[in-house]
């Protein structure tokens, strides 16, 4: 039973690894979206703001 | 959540599940012909993650030969995604077999088997292909030079796939598609089975998801560089 012991701690920390690796791919994909989201929002409100900036004196 | 984290996450429990039955419910080995039979059961997770491991090294040698003869983007983010796949899937590879020799054979390497060493070159070369790749500036140089290791380290998988039906030293031979019936039983074939399809379909969720960031970092730069001009 020891063996038994031993093989299910290592297949609990084999699956933890490969959860935690699949957490950093899933949130590595996610804060990409999130920067390209935010990014595309500073170039399409800016062009406005700028604009309208300008025409003050 | 994207199509690719949805297959990443189905992979996921498949081998979750497929190795919870492969702890629980498959039957257990002859305890006269193993030096350890509980350790056998790692033979659910190794076998099925080096058949992972073959997917992404060949999605590797697909993605350098498209980059090298047809400069195709995707096919760059095919190499990127691959070489990825390649050093997770060879990792685990690596470290369930090293346990498994080290309770059955009383050492966890043998310099002199051919499968083992091929099959360690495999992971180095997909470990040497993803630290290089990324601490080069991007370019067609750097692209060209790892898409011809990820091309031509290909050679090893037709030889780590051939290796034990040739030169059988201390790794043991094949149990399955050996051609004259597999010496497995039902219970054991049904979770090997299970545990390979969920592999695939884990690493195909790896290499989409991947090819994905790789995409999205792309985007991310050019927008910065249109930014950078901008100002």
């Amino acid at each position: 039973m020891e063996g038994m012991t031993y093989l299910a701690i290592g297949y609990f920390g084999m699956l933890v690894g490969i959860a935690l690796w699949t957490y950093t791919v899933v949130q590595r994909s996610r804060r990409l979206d999130e920067r390209m989201a935010a990014l595309e929002g500073v170039i399409n409100a800016p062009e406005s703001e700028n604009g309208h900036q300008e025409t003050q004196p | 959540m994207k199509f690719g984290e949805r297959v990443l996450f189905a992979g996921f429990v498949g081998i979750g599940t497929s190795l919870v039955l492969g702890l629980v419910w498959a039957p257990s080995v002859s305890i006269d012909a193993f030096e350890s039979p509980a350790a056998q059961r790692l033979f659910y997770w190794h076998v099925p993650a080096a058949w992972a491991a073959f997917i992404a090294f060949g999605a590797l040698f697909v993605g350098s030969a498209g980059w090298l003869f047809k400069r195709s983007e995707r096919m760059w983010r095919l190499h990127v995604a691959g070489s990825e796949a390649g050093l997770a899937t060879g990792l685990m590879t690596v470290w369930s077999g090293c346990v498994w020799g080290a309770a059955e054979w009383g050492t966890p390497w043998d310099w002199t088997d051919v499968r083992l060493n091929s099959f360690g070159l495999l992971t180095l070369l997909a470990v040497y292909v993803v630290l290089g790749r990324n601490s080069q500036p991007d370019g067609v140089e750097t692209r060209d030079t790892f898409a011809a290791f990820g091309l031509y380290g290909f050679v090893l998988v037709p030889l780590t796939y051939i290796a034990t039906r040739i030169w059988t030293i201390r790794h043991p031979g094949p149990v399955v598609a050996t051609g004259d019936g597999s010496s497995i039983n039902s219970e054991m074939g049904l979770v090997l089975a299970l545990s390979a399809v969920s592999f695939t379909v884990f690493i195909i969720g790896h290499i989409m998801t991947s090819m994905q960031i790789t995409s999205l970092e792309g985007r991310l730069e050019r927008l910065q560089n249109s930014m950078d001009k901008v100002a």
